[in-house]
């Protein structure tokens, strides 16, 4: 057994001042802030669990709504059904109906790669749309499922921080630190897998599918694996989204949310590691400030995709990285 | 359940066809008391008043959206040029896109209090986007008036006592009666009868008001076809053969915005109009200028039930004679519902912050506001409008009537001389009913099932 390669010194001495700042924003920037944050950490999950996908299998899905989508509902589910409003159960059930979903959507998927893998994770995806936008006796409909403001760590945290009435407070404060240690968890285990030997694996199925299987990886097992994963962590983003947003809508099962998904990663740069996360989180910012400030808002989207396919296709971080080994070098 | 004959239920239901409907009106209100040019009392900050409204201003639906923020904009200019609520604090307007969806709606509605510090929210058209956006609004406690999204769920269901949101526009309920009602009274003998509506809780809610009403006023009807095109369909046409292929003897819709004018050019091809009656809840909602000369003449089309601009006519009613000049000099086309809904809001607004300064002084805060906007009866443009206290909806006399062509407009308009007007409070539950009786699917559809009688 290969132990799993220790993440370098010189990474978390860069991750540690930026972990200590998401600890002491609360105290520094308005709630609005904090809030908009948590938006783009929740994101961020989901893109992490996309990228193991895309930057690391090279299976580019279509069809992540379905799985953002089926943590909502999940929750919204057991809301609805169960009466229950205990954050962990949000969790455990977010994660579940995904992993479901995402296990019998994979072995019909993992079969194909390519076109043919994104056509028909999309096209899976959107039987999912329907039923939600169809069903509305039990899902709502377009009017969606409310899910009310949950209790953290079996209501634990709102008696030791007090104040539990205001929901403004509550998810600029409570709930942002919730989401910041998932958040901080999840790439954890992000790392632990790409870098694992399961990980590499992976990585050989992606840059040669025939030899990996020649030394004896089981393509087919590896991807469905792997699906399963990344189904979990988008599944687990969606979980943790609903409390936030107050409701889901059949909107966050449409392909144009998976769309959403390929873009966070696109933008950030789905050769990195890193490069998802930064993703979502500038990306959900664009789109709140865009939105906010002009009714061309879906113009200023499409431009800054045009300008990144064009300009730069490694994304924020890859052309970061590029730029700071072209200035090292130089020097 | 008692029988009655058809004419007698009309008559008890106050319906009321053409100008003399306005009869009822002899005594017209002159300006209101506050313009009395009564200084106003204590201090008053000069800071801008800031003002959130959203509404639809990309997609099909901008056509019946996009004049709601034309009439924010009137009254908010007007306002303004007296120098501002109170003479003091000018109306500073920010505008946010309906179209970017529900979730993306719920963060702008954060941003813009939490970021942006807006005072008040309003706006909003879909019915799908109120019941999102309501919790989120009592959540920022943030002074709320919506103009539309008038869905019967927000009050039943997502937001039961409501205290920072309000909401103009009639209830959706309304929309679906008024339709039944006019269909009753003008085509009592059909029998037949297909739907057409948008696939969202407002269709359904015409659907369910419609057949629920129509059972009562037209007993034995019966469905022969249900189309549920999704919200921004501009392709009618599997719907449409379907329709005509059922031979009904109405076709009744509540598709709306730019999604109606793609369906009635469609529906004119195949010569649709001429094979059956058509009743509409909404096809006149869009700004005025967007129906064509095409459209087809004598069809029940709706405006939503709240207000088309030639009514109250000309010189019967000044509120309405001054806020259709002033728009149409504005902005060079006549309001719409929206249009009408969103200066409404603006002026009780400004009614009631000026009445709560003549009763405490200073700048009133938003209890004050809210306290005062409970109860208050205004005069708009439409008529009397009063925002009960109980669920802080806005309630006035609902309207439709039939299109017909005339030289003096570019565009078809309501027939002046036959619009149809029904005391809201007869085709609406009262405060208490849902609460003792159930709301399945709404408060007013257990109310008509419950307590309307037959029709022999």
């Amino acid at each position: 057994m290969t132990s799993i390669a220790a993440p370098p010194k010189r990474l978390l001495l860069y991750a540690l001042p930026i972990v200590i700042l998401l600890l002491v924003l609360p105290f520094v920037v308005e709630p609005y802030q904090t809030v908009l944050l948590s938006y783009g950490l929740i994101f961020a999950i989901a893109a992490l669990g996309f990228n193991l996908l895309l930057g690391y299998t090279g299976l580019l899905s279509f069809g992540h709504s379905a799985y953002f989508g089926m943590g909502a509902y999940g929750v919204a589910f057991i809301v609805k059904y169960l009466k229950i409003t205990s954050m962990e159960v949000f969790l455990l059930g977010g994660i579940l109906a995904s992993t479901l979903v995402a296990a019998l959507f994979g072995f019909l998927c993992v079969r194909y790669t390519r076109i043919f893998f994104g056509i028909l994770t999309l096209a899976l995806s959107q039987v999912l749309w329907s039923l939600a936008f169809k069903f509305f006796w039990i899902t709502g409909g377009t009017d969606g499922l409310r899910v009310p403001t949950p209790s953290l760590l079996g209501g634990q945290v709102t008696i030791a921080l007090g104040k539990a009435q205001d929901k403004m407070d509550f998810l600029a404060h409570r709930y942002y630190y919730y989401v910041l240690v998932i958040f901080c968890v999840c790439v954890a285990v992000m790392w632990v897998i790409v870098h694992s030997p399961f990980g590499k694996a992976l990585q050989a199925i992606r840059d040669n599918e025939t030899r990996a299987e020649f030394i004896g990886v089981q393509v087919w097992h590896y991807r469905y694996v792997a699906f399963l994963v990344s189904g979990a962590y988008t599944g687990l983003a969606g979980a943790l989204w609903v409390p936030l947003n107050g409701l889901t809508t059949p909107d966050i099962l449409v392909w144009t949310f998976s769309g959403k998904i390929v873009f966070f990663t696109v933008l950030g740069g789905f050769q990195t590691f890193f490069g998802p996360i930064i993703g979502a989180v500038v990306f959900n910012y664009l789109e709140t400030y865009a939105v906010g400030h002009t009714v061309y808002w879906q113009l200023v989207l499409g431009v800054v995709l045009v300008v990144l396919v064009l300009a730069l296709p490694a994304g924020i971080v890859g052309t970061a990285n590029r730029l700071f080994l072209k200035v090292r070098r130089a020097t | 359940m008692a029988e009655v004959s058809r004419r007698d239920f009309l008559n008890a239901l106050g319906v009321t066809v053409g100008a003399a409907a306005g009869a009822s009106a002899g005594i017209l209100p002159g300006p209101s008391k506050a313009e009395a040019a009564e200084p106003p009392k204590g201090k008053i900050p000069d800071t801008p008043y800031k003002i959130g409204h959203m509404t639809f201003f990309t997609g099909p639906a901008a056509v019946l959206g996009e004049p709601s923020y034309k009439g924010h904009i009137l009254a908010a200019e007007e306002i303004n040029a007296q120098g501002g609520l109170l003479g003091k604090r000018k109306i500073e307007t920010l505008k946010a896109d309906e179209a970017a969806g529900t979730d993306a709606n719920v963060k702008e509605l954060r941003r813009m209090k939490l970021s942006e510090k807006i005072d008040l929210f309003t706006g909003v058209i879909s019915s799908g986007n109120t019941p999102a956006l309501g919790p989120v609004g009592e959540e920022l406690k943030l002074l709320t008036i919506f103009v539309d999204g008038c869905t019967d769920f927000l009050w039943d269901k997502a937001v039961p006592n409501p205290h920072y949101i309000f909401r103009i526009t009639n209830m959706q309920s309304a929309d679906g009666v008024t339709c039944a009602v006019a269909t009753a009274m003008t085509w009592p003998q059909v029998r037949k009868i297909a739907h057409i509506h948008p696939d969202y809780s407002y269709g359904r809610n015409a659907r369910d008001h419609f057949t629920v009403a129509i059972e009562k006023l037209i007993p034995g009807t019966k469905i022969v076809y249900e189309g549920w095109p999704k919200l921004g369909t501009t392709d009618f046409t599997s719907h449409i053969t379907a329709v005509l292929a059922a031979k009904p003897d109405l076709l009744v819709s509540s598709v709306w915005g730019g999604d109606y004018i793609a369906m009635y050019k469609q529906a004119l091809r195949y010569d649709l109009f001429k094979k059956m009656k058509f009743s509409s809840t909404i096809a006149f909602g869009v700004a005025p200028h967007a129906i064509g000369k095409d459209h087809p003449e004598g069809v029940i089309a709706g405006v939503h039930s709240n207000y088309y601009f030639n009514y109250p006519p000309q010189g019967r009613w000044p509120a309405n004679d001054t806020f259709v000049k002033k728009y149409y000099d504005r902005w060079k086309e006549y309001p719409n519902f929206q249009s009408e809904g969103s200066y409404v809001t603006l002026q009780l607004l400004k009614q009631v912050i000026e009445r709560a300064n003549r009763l405490v002084g200073g700048w009133p805060d938003d209890e004050a506001i809210i306290a005062l906007l409970e109860g208050a009866l205004t005069v708009g443009p439409a008529g009397y409008l009063q925002m009960r206290a109980d669920n802080h909806q806005g309630y006035k006399d609902a309207v439709t009537g039939f299109s017909m062509n005339s030289p003096d407009y570019p565009f078809q308009i309501l027939d002046p001389k036959k619009i149809i007007t029904i005391p809201i409070r007869n085709i609406t539950a009262p405060p208490g009913w849902g609460d003792a009786h159930g709301k399945e699917p709404t408060a007013t559809y257990t109310w008509i099932e419950k307590t309307w009688p037959k029709v022999a």
